[in-house]
């Protein structure tokens, strides 16, 4: 797709891999991510338990040899459903990326190219939800729906997708009064056409800047509302959970807790820090400097 | 500038609105029946019901219950609670009024001098140990959830150490932690972005302009770059602070503090809707308020801001 691209010279892949690899934060941070994404793949091979069920003679049981990072209230295995919450976390952000990015984008290019009513209307919705503080309205939407994995998904989509809209529309203006751009309109190349062979290449390194920064900010979201408890249910394995869950045990086993918190925040600076990265090396105007 | 504040008042009167008939359509989502849920023991009967129901004026149109609702939010009783019958939300949150804001106003006061000295004593160190070592501590500031975070605070520092209380609210010991938890993200937050403005500020002509003149260097960096720092700076404030009021639901919890935070978590599992949206209310528009400050100050001190609104 970006060879069809028609905005003049692509950056070469290599040199990307190159800035990729001098680059501290991003080498660090891919690893960690690297890291959580093969324990969320592998977890039904790799965990040790059955992460649902229920053993009480192994309740609080310490850290040891049988249970690495010990057992919860119900003798369940920290080890196994703290990889497992790894699978949770990243689910959701995979979905509300995949929702965010594609309305997001589409509603962007759409206020942008036509402008008018159509922006009016897109862009009063956009002030309206960046109006809220993000979590509240998720919050909102959570207590309007019901707590569980699909309310989540659907709460931080509806927070996230603002941000994209109105990234992809700032970018599509600035193109649009491109020679490229002018020249397709006037040779009568079809919208979408516009918009899948112009305007999509060369919004895409922004874009993805963007999303791998919102990674973090997703799995942070999904942690916060399942610690609240209006998110993921039990019995399913989420950090959020079990950090609140552990924290009430805090005095006496405190492993509950601060290994599901080591993993989400190991987690955090690695999305954080992958994030941070490619926005050095793609952001020309952070790199040129 | 006159114009620009009265349209931008006139669109935090829009987005009141808005956020109004939100919280009045998502009651009207929730399932179950608030009625039924009120009666619960006595729901056979059937005069108690209809009382109730008129009660809560919940047999009238739809349009006259959200007539009601504006009533009640005007007059400052913001309705009646599901949970404790009869009582108005006002009374159930009373409590907890002043003290989510207050958290939230105290740590952004203490974060944003701290987040400014750090980012501009990282600045002047750039690609030094110092400068590396803090700036990993920043990003594990930033990424770190404040439950997350909590729980090692709470681990080391009232378990294992005894320093401070677990949870509570009333001493000045028991908010040290509340407030170091809140204080820490938004710390971070502003010492990075303080550190890349300083760099990128740092590098202007005027700088080189002012140091080939002789200036001081304590004077260039305080007068001639900080201060352009800043005005960049004041537009995230408005971002800190809703992650900051974000936070008084989580710190609120973790602490058992009787703030709005912790009392909107728990109407949603009392199923007192109208507490809840009562809350969200109250913050959307503490939290669009501050906006339209950040906003006004900022057109202000930068011309380019009102006259670019001006035309769009």
């Amino acid at each position: 797709m970006a060879g069809e691209s028609a905005s003049g010279p692509e950056r070469p892949q290599s040199e990307f891999i190159i800035r990729f690899r001098r680059n501290r934060n991003a080498m660090i941070g891919s690893i960690i991510v690297a890291l959580v994404v093969a324990a969320a793949l592998l977890a039904p091979w790799i965990v040790p338990y059955d992460v649902e069920k229920v053993n009480m003679l192994t309740v609080w049981e310490p850290p040891g040899e049988d249970f690495w990072f010990g057992a919860d209230a119900l003798g369940r295995d920290v080890f196994s459903r703290v990889i497992v919450g790894a699978r949770v976390s990243l689910l959701v952000a995979v979905s509300v990326l995949a929702i965010t990015l594609t309305v997001g984008t589409i509603l962007g290019m759409c206020a942008a190219y036509f402008g008018g009513w159509v922006d009016t209307v897109i862009m009063r919705t956009v002030d309206i939800i960046f109006a809220f503080p993000e979590l509240i309205f998720a919050i909102l939407i959570a207590a309007m729906l019901g707590p569980g994995k699909l309310t989540v998904i659907i709460a931080l989509s509806i927070v996230w997708w603002p941000g994209i809209a109105r990234l992809t529309r700032s970018l599509v203006l600035s193109l649009k009064s491109e020679l490229f751009v002018e020249a397709a309109i006037a040779s009568g190349t079809p919208v979408h056409r516009i918009m899948r062979r112009h305007f999509l290449p060369n919004i895409i390194a922004p874009l993805i800047v963007r999303a791998s920064i919102g990674v973090g900010f997703i799995i942070m979201a999904e942690a916060t509302l399942s610690f609240l408890g209006i998110g993921v249910q039990e019995p399913e394995p989420t950090w959020g959970g079990m950090i609140r869950d552990g924290l009430s045990q805090l005095r006496t086993d405190p492993h509950l807790a601060l290994y599901a918190s080591l993993a989400l925040g190991i987690t955090m600076v690695g999305f954080n820090l992958l994030g941070d990265g490619l926005r050095d090396i793609l952001d020309p105007r952070v790199r040129d400097r | 500038m006159v114009g620009y504040a009265m349209r931008r008042i006139l669109g935090l009167v829009a987005v009141w609105f808005i956020a109004v008939l939100l919280t009045f359509i998502a009651v009207q989502f929730v399932p179950g029946d608030p009625i039924l849920a009120l009666l619960s023991d006595r729901s056979g009967d059937p005069v108690l019901e209809a009382r109730l129901r008129a009660e809560y004026g919940l047999d009238r149109a739809l349009w006259v219950q959200f007539l009601d609702y504006l009533g009640n939010i005007a007059n400052g009783t913001f309705g009646l609670s599901f949970r404790f019958a009869g009582t108005p939300v006002i009374d159930v949150i009373a409590g907890g009024l002043t003290i989510s804001p207050v958290l939230a106003l105290v740590s952004i006061a203490i974060a944003v001098p701290l987040g400014v000295s750090l980012g501009v004593f990282v600045a002047i160190r750039q690609n030094t140990w110092a400068d590396t070592l803090v700036i990993l501590i920043l990003v594990a500031g930033i990424s770190v959830p404040n439950f997350a975070m909590a729980a090692f605070l709470v681990y080391l520092f009232s378990i294992k150490l005894g320093l401070v209380p677990v949870a509570g609210w009333g001493g000045a010991d028991q908010l040290i932690l509340p407030v170091t938890i809140l204080v820490i993200p938004p710390t971070a937050y502003i010492a990075r972005l303080t550190r890349t403005y300083m760099l990128e500020v740092l590098q202007q002509d005027y700088i080189r302009t002012a140091r080939a003149k002789g200036v001081r260097e304590r004077l260039v960096i305080y007068r001639h770059a900080l201060r352009n720092t800043l005005v960049p700076l004041l537009t995230t404030i408005g971002i800190i602070f809703g992650g900051l009021l974000s936070g008084t639901f989580v710190v609120e919890t973790i602490f058992n503090i009787p703030g709005l935070g912790r009392m909107a978590i728990e109407s949603i599992f009392a199923r007192d809707y109208p507490v809840t949206m009562s809350i969200v209310l109250l913050f959307t528009v503490f939290y669009s308020l501050i906006n339209l400050i950040i906003d006004l100050l900022y057109a202000a001190l930068d011309p380019r801001i009102r006259l670019d609104a001006g035309e769009s």
